[in-house]
């Protein structure tokens, strides 16, 4: 069977880093390439673990480029309080036997959409300003993407603020550009994400499957449990990871087609993906937005792909 | 005989908010002691008059003031689209059998709150300039309003704007201005308030009641279901009705303490409610936000208000 290429953006990051072992196990994509950007943690870092967790996982051949290591706008917001000093929970992972390519995350971006042209499926998990700066770098790339499918912003709250997730927070301006590129935007934010949660005794499971891989797994999300018991979540939320899961086969996903903006103004609500799906005016529809997910299937795949890295 | 809660109802009517006062009125857990009206739905002189037309139908004889000609700082927005060219349309009402007093209404405000032995609750049910008049001009003041129970806002969602809600879109600053006044707040905002559905079959049987007040109950809400139908909604979300409610009857709804602040700029968000459901801000809870209502009990509610009307007459 042939699988259709993804690209992955991250910060990597705890649940980035989850992510990345899922792709090597999905059932209808292959991860090509994968670029980096300053999120999470400072560009160095994600880079660094995004080599370093590509090799737990087997996966050395796919080259990684590196990316922007501040927001295009705005000051750097990272979250080290959340992901450790090393992004990934402080867990130490062998030194990587090799360097980023040359490349630089943008160029490559539109190199792979060029290559691929009309199949490719950028993923991106990070704040978004490679893309960003890919689009205004090569006008033609969104109309060579497949699609692009974000883990980013909520229709409904926020988690750095009241009202703004993470991703979206951290490059507002870089995030508007990409939900008004013109290519078909698939937004998993808070409203999906925080439904894919796993709770201490799931991370367990996962562990007692045995391979190096699913205890790093467990070890590396466990780290982050306590910032969702705050949040009265019963687990913790799988982020990044179901946004490569709704990537490769989005069968069990609910999805909205509504109008998304970015605000970058507003003093108590810079970085709100303001979500036309409840209002009654309409704003121009550009945007898939993943609102739920079927838990019981979400949680059957996990298993499935993290047992196929043996015991 | 329990002790009657001193209210003042300020609002713009506007179809829920004449229903609200219709339920407020009918209650015999309140007293009323004055009426003000303010610019939102339509103009402040069409809902002064709607205001006192509705208070001759329910036989309400308090001071009725006319409130600003505009909100605070902003440009006025008026809604025709959802409550007609009058603020009101639909059934034919009586004509206001008082006119207003000649005094503003953050002033009458005043002179009623100082002339009460017992701290005011303050109900409005539009935007909230007339409340924030009284702030400023009256801070002394502040300790003798018991309680605001306001219909604006919404945390997860807006209606005039995908971010915001009209109420509060109309007068944000005057909606900052309250929401900080640390006088307790109970919000019954979009959250709770697209739940208030009062369905056709709900109309019907306000109808049959076929007393003066529950024709016309009906028949506002055949006019209000009008428009929200025309964009699919099973029912007439009668907003503003909840706010009186949620202070006679709390019973039947779910309430959550949280801190909410009113975004004043920004390109998509001004006027937006922004509730901090996840305590990411570590501020103490301002605001007791309505997000969850027994749909059945409230119309029962509004039911027995309009058979309430038979009995008097």
């Amino acid at each position: 069977m042939n699988k259709l290429p993804m690209l992955l953006d991250c910060d990597t990051g705890v649940d980035d880093a989850v992510a990345i072992l899922f792709t090597k196990f999905l059932n209808n994509l292959e991860l090509v390439a994968v670029t980096t950007v300053a999120g999470n943690v400072e560009v160095e870092h994600t880079t660094r673990n995004t080599l370093q967790v590509l090799e737990l996982a087997g996966m050395e051949h796919v080259p990684v480029y590196m990316g922007a290591s501040k927001p295009l706008m705005c000051e750097p917001y990272n979250a080290h309080h959340v992901h450790g000093k090393n992004g990934l929970n402080d867990i130490e992972l062998p030194k990587p036997k090799r360097e980023p390519e040359a490349m630089k995350a943008w160029d490559a971006i539109y190199e792979y959409a060029k290559r691929y042209k009309g199949e490719l499926t950028v993923v991106a998990v990070g704040p978004l300003t490679n893309l960003a700066l890919a689009i205004t770098k090569y006008k033609e790339l969104p109309g060579l993407l497949k699609r692009i499918v974000i883990m980013g912003g909520a229709a409904i709250g926020g988690n750095v603020t009241p009202a703004a997730e993470f991703n979206v927070y951290a490059d507002p301006e870089a995030a508007d550009m990409v939900f008004t590129c013109g290519a078909p935007v698939h937004m998993c934010g808070l409203d999906v994400t925080m439904r894919a949660y796993f709770t201490a005794e799931e991370l367990d499971e996962i562990a007692s499957l045995g391979s190096r891989q699913a205890v790093f797994a467990r070890d590396v999300m466990q780290g982050i449990l306590q910032f969702y018991r705050a949040y009265k979540l019963g687990g913790v939320a799988f982020h990044d990871p179901v946004t490569v899961l709704y990537a490769d086969d989005d069968s069990y996903f609910q999805t909205d087609f509504a109008g998304v903006r970015v605000e970058t103004k507003g003093k108590l609500t810079r970085g709100k993906t303001v979500t036309d799906l409840y209002s009654d005016k309409q704003m121009e529809h550009n945007a898939y937005v993943v609102t739920n997910l079927d838990r019981d299937i979400f949680k059957k795949r996990v298993f499935e792909i993290m047992a196929k890295y043996g015991a | 005989m329990i002790k009657r809660i001193p209210v003042i109802l300020d609002g713009d009517p506007g179809h829920d908010d004449a229903i609200a006062w219709v339920l407020a009125a009918a209650s015999p857990m309140l007293d009323i002691k004055a009426v003000t009206s303010v610019c939102g739905n339509q103009t402040i002189q069409k809902t002064t008059y709607n205001a006192g037309r509705i208070m001759t139908l329910v036989g309400l004889h308090v001071p009725l003031a006319m409130g600003r000609v505009k909100p605070l700082v902003a440009d006025a927005i008026i809604a025709p689209t959802v409550h007609g060219n009058s603020g009101l349309d639909g059934p034919a009402l009586p004509e206001p059998a008082d006119k207003p007093v000649d005094i503003e209404a953050a002033t009458l405000m005043a002179q009623i709150l100082e002339a009460s032995e017992e701290p005011v609750v303050l109900i409005p049910t539009g935007p909230l300039t007339n409340i924030a008049s009284l702030l400023l001009l009256y801070p002394h003041l502040k300790s003798k309003i018991r309680h605001i129970y306001l219909m604006g806002g919404g945390i997860d969602f807006g209606n005039w704007t995908p971010a915001a809600e009209f109420n509060i879109l109309v007068d944000p600053e005057a909606a900052d201005i309250v929401f900080r006044s640390g006088v307790p707040i109970t919000m019954a905002g979009l959250d709770v308030t697209e739940q208030a559905l009062v369905f056709p079959e709900d109309f019907e049987r306000i109808r049959a009641l076929n007393n003066p007040v529950a024709t016309v109950v009906a028949e506002w809400l055949d006019f209000f279901y009008g428009f929200h139908r025309s964009i699919g909604y099973p029912g007439a979300p009668v907003h503003d009705a909840v706010s009186v409610a949620a202070l006679i009857k709390p019973e039947i709804m779910t309430m959550v303490d949280m801190y909410v602040a009113v975004e004043l700029t920004g390109d998509y968000c001004r006027g937006t409610t922004v509730g901090d459901k996840l305590g990411v801000l570590k501020q103490p809870a301002n605001a007791r936000v309505i997000m969850g209502i027994d749909r059945e009990g409230f119309v029962d509610l509004l039911a027995e208000a309009a058979a309430h009307y038979g009995k008097e007459a």
